[in-house]
Parts: C-alpha cells; sequence; structure tokens
C-alpha cells in the first residue's frame, strides 16, 4: 500500500511537470475538439497527431496522447446532449436520453453530470491502473512465448466477438491484418518478404498509413456521399449549468455502477469504452423502476453511460502497461508511439521507465480535473466549432493527414500507401467489413508470429505446447468457446440488438 | 474501438432482388484471377496459388453469366476478395524458405496465414451464395476520385514543389469533391489551411520541411 501511495507521489511528480502538465492540457483540448466534431474518430486523431509528439519527450507525447483519447470520450458527448449527433462512437447511447433533457431545457444539467460523472469515474479507474498494475505485471513474469500467443489469440478473438456485424468476416478481417504485417524484412533471417524488391516496404507497412488510410481517408469519402443535411447543426439554448440536488442524487448510483460496469470491460481485451457505455446503458434501463423514462430524458440514462465510457477508457491501459498488449484500436496506436519512443510496451515498462508509467498513471488523473474545468465553460466555444460547414473541414484534415504521414519518414511513398488503403476502407465500408479487427491484427501480427516461432522452438516443433501449458491451454479455450458462443444464432440476435438499439 | 459511423445492414432479409451487375462483379473476379493465374504459373512453386487463382476464374465467369446465383452480393464479392488476397500472399511468398525441422522459415507464418484467410474468405463467399443479404451500395465516383487524387498530388509534389504548394493544390483538389464547393470561399480557406501547416509544423515544430520549389 505504502509503495502504491510512493509510486502514485512519484507519478505526480512527474505529471506536474510544467512541460506535462502542457501537453496533457494540449492533448486533452485536442481530444475535445476531435470528439466535437463528427466525422473524425479517435484513432484517425491519433494517428494524424502522431508525427507532432515525436520531438517530444517519450512521458510528454504518451501523456499527450492519452489526454487526447479521454478528451474525446468528453467531447462526444457534447454534442450528443447538445444536437443529437454523436461526435464518437462512444456517446451515440448519450444521445437518447441526453438530447431530449436538451429539449426539455435541461441541457445544462445533463452536460455537467456527463463531465461529474466522467470524472468520478476517471479518478476511480485511475487508482484502479495504479493498484492493478504491479500485480499484472507479476503475472506477466510467468508467461513464456506459449503464453503470450494464446493471450494474445484471446484479445483478438475478444474483439472480434465485440465488433458488430458477422463474426466470420471479423475473423476474416483479423487474419487480413496478420498477413499485411508480414510484409517487409522477416525477424530471424533478414529475407524480404513480399516485399516486390520495393525499397520503401523493406520496413514493413507503416502502421500510421494504415490506420489514416482505413480510418482517416476512408471515413472522409463516406461522408461525402451522405447528404449535406445529416450533418447540419441544430442549435440550442443552454440556461443554466448546474443540477439539482435532486439530479444528483438520481445519478448518484448511475455513476457508480456504470464506473463498475466500465472499469470491468474495459480491462477485457478487444472491450473498449463503446461496449461499456452500451452496457451500462442497458443495466440502468434493466435494473430502473419505471424502463419507461428513458429515452424520454432520464438523467441515469446520461450519467451511467458517460461514466462507463470514461472508466472503460482509462481502464484499457491496464493489459497494455502491464502486459504490451493492445486491447483495442486507439490502444494499438499507443503501441506504435511507444514504439516509435523506442519503449517496448510491457511489463519491463514498469520496472525499467517507472517515470513514464507512473507519470502517465497520475496525468490521467490530472487531465480528468482539466476536462471538467476546461470543458464546461468552453461549451458555447464547441459549439460554435461545429457550424464550420464540411465542406471546408474536409480538405483541411486531408491535407493535415498528408504533411502528418509524409513528415514520418519523409517519404511520398507513405502518402501513396496511405491513400490506397483509404480505397481499402472505402471497399470495406461498401462491404460490411469493419476496419478495426485488421488494425488489432496488423498490430499484433509480428508479436505473434515472434511468439508463435519461439514457442514452437523451444516445444521441439510440437503444436499441442499451446494447450498442454496450463496458462496457455486456459487463455486458448476461454478464445474457442467466446467464439463459438458469439457464432450460436441466440447470442448473436442479442449481439445484433445491443448493437441497433 | 469502433469508428464505423455508418449503419451495416446485417443478416437475411428477404425480398432483396437480385443484384443485376453480376456481369461486372464477375468479370472483374474472372480477369484478376486470369492474371493471378499466369503469375502463379510463371514462378515455380505455387501450386496452391495456381489452384486458388484456377477456382477464382471458374467462380468469376460462373457470377458473370448468372450461372452462379448471388443472394448476397456484399458477402460473395467480399469473400473472392479475400482469397485474391490470399492468392495474392502465396504468390508474392513463393520464394520464402519455408519450415526446416523445429524452425519456421521466413515463409512459413505469411503461408500459413495465407492459407487461413483463403479459407475464411471462401467461408464468407459460401455465405454470399446461399444467404440473402442487401445489395452492393452505389460506388459514388465524384468524392472518392478526388479525394485520392488530391493525395496523390500531394505526395507527388512535395519533393519537387515543397510544402507550401503542395498543401494548397491539394486543398484546393480535394474540395473539388464536394459538390458544395464555392471558389471564393475555398480559396481563402485553402490558404489559411496553408498558412496554419507551416507556421505549426515548420516553425512550431521544427520540421525540415522544404517550403518552396528549388530552382
Amino acid at each position: 500500500m505504502s509503495d502504491l501511495l510512493s509510486n502514485l507521489w512519484m507519478g505526480f511528480h512527474v505529471a506536474a511537470n510544467p512541460f506535462n502538465i502542457f501537453f496533457c492540457l494540449l492533448g486533452a483540448l485536442v481530444g475535445t475538439l476531435v470528439g466535437v466534431l463528427p466525422g473524425i474518430g479517435t484513432v484517425a486523431t491519433i494517428a494524424m497527431l502522431l508525427p507532432i509528439t515525436f520531438g517530444l519527450p517519450p512521458v510528454g507525447a504518451l501523456i499527450m496522447l492519452a489526454g487526447i483519447y479521454y478528451g474525446a470520450q468528453y467531447g462526444g458527448s457534447t454534442t450528443s446532449v447538445l444536437v443529437n449527433i454523436p461526435g464518437e462512437a462512444t456517446s451515440v447511447i448519450t444521445c437518447l436520453d441526453g438530447h431530449q433533457m436538451a429539449r426539455q431545457g435541461r441541457a445544462g444539467p445533463a452536460l455537467s453530470i456527463a463531465a461529474i460523472g466522467s470524472f468520478f469515474a476517471g479518478c476511480v479507474a485511475t487508482v484502479l491502473v495504479a493498484a492493478l498494475g504491479a500485480p499484472l505485471t507479476s503475472i506477466a513474469l510467468l508467461f513464456g512465448p506459449a503464453e503470450y500467443f494464446s493471450l494474445m489469440v484471446l484479445g483478438l478473438i475478444f474483439a472480434v466477438v465485440l465488433a458488430k456485424g458477422s463474426v466470420l468476416k471479423a475473423v476474416a478481417m483479423v487474419v487480413t491484418g496478420l498477413l499485411l504485417s508480414m510484409v517487409g524484412s522477416d525477424l530471424e533471417t533478414g529475407a524480404g518478404r513480399m516485399t516486390f524488391d520495393i525499397a520503401e516496404l523493406a520496413d514493413g507497412i507503416g502502421f500510421a498509413n494504415v490506420a489514416m488510410g482505413v480510418f482517416g481517408f476512408a471515413e472522409i469519402v463516406r461522408n461525402l456521399e451522405l447528404p449535406p443535411e445529416s450533418r447540419d447543426i441544430l442549435k440550442t439554448k443552454i440556461s443554466g449549468l448546474m443540477p439539482t440536488r435532486q439530479d444528483l442524487i438520481d445519478s448518484a448510483g448511475a455513476i457508480a455502477r456504470g464506473t463498475a460496469l466500465g472499469s470491468l470491460v474495459g480491462i477485457l481485451p478487444g472491450g473498449g469504452a463503446v461496449i461499456a457505455s452500451f452496457a451500462a446503458y442497458t443495466f440502468e434501463k434493466k435494473i430502473a423502476k419505471d424502463p419507461s423514462r428513458f429515452g424520454r430524458g432520464a438523467i441515469q440514462g446520461v450519467a451511467a453511460p458517460e461514466s462507463a465510457n470514461n472508466a472503460a477508457a482509462q481502464t484499457s491501459f491496464i493489459p497494455l502497461l502491464t502486459l504490451g498488449i493492445p486491447p483495442n484500436a486507439v490502444m494499438a496506436l499507443m503501441v506504435g508511439a511507444m514504439t516509435i519512443h523506442g519503449i517496448v510496451p510491457g511489463p519491463q515498462v514498469m520496472t525499467k521507465q517507472p517515470e513514464l508509467f507512473w507519470g502517465m498513471i497520475a496525468s490521467m488523473w490530472l487531465g480528468n480535473l482539466m476536462l471538467v474545468v476546461i470543458n464546461l465553460p468552453l461549451v458555447g466555444v464547441w459549439v460554435t466549432l461545429l457550424r464550420v460547414p464540411y465542406r471546408l473541414l474536409y480538405p483541411s484534415i486531408i491535407v493535415f493527414c498528408c504533411i502528418g504521414i509524409y513528415s514520418i519518414n519523409n517519404s511520398p511513398t507513405d502518402v501513396v500507401i496511405a491513400a490506397i488503403f483509404g480505397v481499402v476502407g472505402y471497399w470495406f465500408i461498401k462491404h460490411d467489413f469493419e476496419p478495426a479487427p485488421m488494425l488489432l491484427g496488423f498490430v499484433l501480427g509480428p508479436l505473434m508470429e515472434e511468439n508463435l516461432r519461439r514457442a514452437m522452438l523451444i516445444a521441439r516443433g510440437d503444436a499441442t505446447v499451446f494447450f498442454t501449458r496450463p496458462i496457455s491451454g486456459v487463455l486458448l479455450s476461454t478464445a474457442i468457446i467466446l467464439l463459438v458462443l458469439a457464432a450460436l444464432p441466440k447470442i448473436r440476435r442479442r449481439r445484433d440488438e445491443v448493437f441497433v438499439e | 474501438m469502433s469508428e464505423g459511423l455508418s449503419p451495416s445492414p446485417r443478416g437475411t432479409r428477404p425480398g432483396f432482388a437480385i443484384n443485376t451487375h453480376n456481369w461486372l462483379g464477375g468479370s472483374i473476379v474472372a480477369v484478376l484471377a486470369v492474371f493471378f493465374l499466369a503469375f502463379a504459373f510463371y514462378i515455380p512453386n505455387a501450386l496452391t496459388a495456381r489452384f486458388l487463382a484456377a477456382a477464382l476464374l471458374v467462380i468469376g465467369i460462373g457470377a458473370a453469366v448468372g450461372l452462379l446465383p448471388v443472394h448476397a452480393p456484399r458477402d460473395l464479392y467480399g469473400g473472392l476478395a479475400l482469397v485474391m488476397l490470399a492468392t495474392f500472399a502465396l504468390i508474392a511468398s513463393a520464394d520464402l524458405p519455408g519450415q526446416r525441422g523445429f524452425a519456421f522459415g521466413p515463409g512459413t507464418a505469411p503461408r500459413l496465414f495465407s492459407f487461413v484467410l483463403a479459407a475464411l474468405g471462401a467461408a464468407v463467399a459460401v455465405g454470399g451464395v446461399f444467404a440473402e443479404g442487401p445489395p452492393i451500395e452505389k460506388y459514388k465516383i465524384r468524392g472518392p476520385t478526388f479525394v485520392i487524387v488530391a493525395i496523390l498530388a500531394f505526395a507527388a509534389m512535395i519533393r519537387p514543389l515543397g510544402l507550401v504548394p503542395a498543401t494548397f493544390l491539394a486543398f484546393i483538389i480535394s474540395i473539388l469533391g464536394s459538390t458544395e464547393m464555392r471558389w471564393i470561399e475555398s480559396l481563402i480557406a485553402a490558404a489559411a489551411m496553408t498558412l496554419f501547416c507551416v507556421l505549426l509544423f515548420v516553425y512550431l515544430l521544427n520540421l525540415p520541411f522544404q517550403l518552396w520549389p528549388r530552382f
């Protein structure tokens, strides 16, 4: 316990460094901005801003990227409530009750409850990350190559089960990502694989190019197809920010339950903030005395999902920081960011770079505090921003992305590769393929292959090792059971319902 | 995690008309399959790829002439495309040495994943033949074309012309993709965005960009 406190103290020491506070604030602001703007997702933004963080020290860079991530959770809720447009996939569910509250003239309480709930969830999740970090890291030391491989399989299966749409297609997307990640030099022999002697491919396909293509460019092309009216913004008046005492009493339980549920879902590989917010809303509705109030401006319908998505956004750092395995696409980008700064994500981060580990955890709490402080007064500014027409917004995003990709390696080829993936991403949308599982497979591919090779070498070519070693066997069996369950028609139907709602 | 804001209709729904563009989709599959087939016969050590390419050719022709019933075109062509990707990967990794004893060679994992992908793609495609599904949404030409051309133009211009012309022109090209564009507004916005990018990337972040064409 005293260890935990002294570690956290060290973390706050790092995070309270004026530079790091500045990066945290900047990340939170940019994240909110992105969350507010519909059409630019968190993944695309982090990919877009990666080059900017090159010049920063690693701690500052990661603090800023983390700030963008949870800032986006806040920003998304603002537009959900005010104009019924979810800025982020995570705040889709907030539209239901949040916008109804705004229509009843209670936009202020809705926004402040969202902020208070998120802040509470953020505080709890920060402590949770700090407390679980050390024990999980020691578990990680028991892991050999076979266990790592099985854990990654489990993580990918989780991502598949929780992705929307067909399970089969999601699995196919994961394997597509794995296959794409094979392009480049072989880890052990250095042989060029599937490179066709193109020098730029010798290092493999850059993951930032893939992410920017399938999430950034493809999404823009997609938005251009939609009729302009669907992107237009309504105007609502905001009067009175503070919730009443009754509001606070009503939502206290919902915030606590949302936080608990969100933290749990966030830790699971493949989980993440979207699922957390849906699950929390459904749960609240189920246990409510009068479920018919939901969808008509029930404050619990705002408090629970907003707390849940923020809690999940933060606890999803746990698998990344302790095991080195990204549980979702955003975390996959964080792996890339860490790699760029020469940090190998995994259990060794905590022992070798304690300043980074604890500094990031402390900055999460600081970031949440800042978000409450900056978000409420700035609501008016964000709404004004929504009036920038999309026809001017999207070319700006495109050139910004182009410059960003080019600056990573000063290579025009990278820009061309991103354009190709933009077309691929557009094609994915047309054929109902989800790009997120592909990106996760793409990032995990090299790690998976390395561990698979090692495990097979150690076991002298005996593939049953993945089932005979106890931890690995449990992980793999869990993965198989999950996959079977998800493929069963009954559960599939229920899963579809959750996403339709 | 999922960024897809677009609704993705899914599942079996009766009453969808059988897609009328199968001659086009099937022909595209067949033409690409011929290309892969020739490639696979040209290089050694690509037996599976030859087999897959031949199968794709038959299926493509079948779909094009209407012999193959297509109930869910999104799934059928989506699955076939994945099989094509796997075929291509098999061809591309045919020259890599495989397993030696217990040790994986450089070619083992790519071939392993290619086989898995081919199987999964085939399963998706089979679903497209038997289950009902929505037709493929119409592909738009204008938006995607201008956006992609803008990105490629940026890639072509950044080295010879420098950051300022590349950014400005890429902005103008991409804005042409929208039907709502207005010239004066666009020129002002392009200039403002260029200025912003120069200030941010060159002066604030100190990245080594060349601003203007070098004479």
